[in-house]
């Protein structure tokens, strides 16, 4: 049997677990609408199912993957965090996504800065991308907020359309304050 | 927390049936760069090919049950795919199969499908799947037939209008 171990992380308001049927219904229904545009959306169910299926499988191939955000008050979902690096794909990237109703509240910094330290600390990182859509306003305010630096602008075509690649802190760097400082 | 993915290995006379892997890459990306992969939601390209490999990884985590990599069993080289897919939109769990470039016509399908079967009669608590089948896919019906499914309707799969065959409720091995 093989099995693949998903960290459990903890922040102060947040707990990083791995997704259950339920988080599913949660992404099916933020998919179903324009607040998915940033992140490859508006998906049909059967995509967003298979999205978050081939997101479990990432774990298993990979050994890292998004986590499913709890708050710890309420036990209710509120988005993911992750660490993504499919065949192909750029460079190992940091992304977050918010269900509608959690934004405005500091989460994707919360649980973002937990996903990196995880990625720099247990994983080895030396670096680390977020790829974030040109009009994504409150993603690039995340990303400033965690010290990343805007780098470059690409095309990525019809589900993503232009996109930005900011740059985290190196690992020394955090540990010279910027962690503290972003906090 | 750690994840258990319980993908049983099978074997048959000619054939292994076992966990995807991602060096089995190469021969994926190239069936789904074809048309013939138009039956099972091709064609893709590479980077979605890997998708498919841990889509199907995936599938087994959230659903205990998957579709499994048909490998020759002496070399274990890549053949083919079959087992039990029920992602979202699926009325129930269907029996499905497909076979790489070049290993058509040699049974491989019979023989791993009629083995996924009764693995799933016995293990899964699947007696009697369906099979979604394109009316074109002249093979997937013979083969439905071969395996004792019978056509019961009409159906509809991701958009697309097809048939669905009925398995006979096949006794646990």
């Amino acid at each position: 049997m093989m099995r693949y171990k998903i960290p459990q992380l903890e922040t102060e308001r947040l707990i990083l677990r791995e997704h259950r049927e339920d988080d599913i219904a949660a992404e099916i229904a933020f998919y179903a609408t324009d607040a998915s545009q940033f992140v490859g959306g508006p998906k049909s169910p059967e995509d967003t199912w298979r999205y978050i299926s081939m997101m479990m499988g990432h774990w298993a191939l990979r050994g890292f993957g998004f986590w499913a955000l709890e708050d710890k008050d309420t036990g209710t979902y509120q988005g993911r965090v992750g660490l993504w690096y499919p065949h192909g794909w750029r460079e190992r990237e940091i992304g977050w996504i918010l269900m509608p109703s959690a934004t405005g509240k500091g989460y994707a910094t919360e649980a973002a800065q937990a996903a990196r330290a995880h990625a720099y600390d247990v994983l080895g990182w030396e670096t680390a991308i977020s790829q974030i859509a040109v009009t994504n306003h409150a993603s690039k305010a995340v990303a400033k907020r965690l010290g990343a630096v805007m780098e470059e602008t690409y095309d990525a075509g019809d589900a993503y359309g232009e996109i930005e690649v900011w740059r985290h802190p190196a690992p020394a760097d955090l540990v010279n304050g910027g962690m503290e400082a972003y906090a | 927390m750690s994840l258990a993915l319980n993908i049983p290995v099978i074997e048959t006379e000619r054939l292994r049936l076992r966990s995807h892997r991602e060096d089995d890459l190469d021969v994926i990306a190239d069936f789904f760069a074809d048309d013939r992969s138009a039956f099972v939601g091709g064609p893709k390209d590479r980077a979605e090919s890997w998708r498919v490999i841990s889509g199907a990884l995936g599938h087994w985590a959230l659903r205990g049950y998957g579709m499994w990599l048909v490998a020759d069993k002496a070399t274990d080289a890549p053949i083919g795919g079959v087992g039990f897919l029920n992602p979202e939109g699926w009325d129930e769990a269907e029996l499905g199969w497909h076979v790489f470039n070049g290993h058509e016509g040699k049974g491989y399908a019979y023989e791993a499908a009629a083995a996924a079967k009764s693995y799933g009669a016995e293990h899964f608590g699947i007696p009697a799947p369906i099979s979604y089948i394109a009316p074109a896919n002249t093979r997937s019906v013979a083969l439905a037939t071969r395996l004792g499914a019978t056509y019961e309707r009409d159906g509809e799969v991701l958009g697309n209008a097809c048939h669905i065959y009925r398995h006979s409720k096949a006794e646990a091995a």
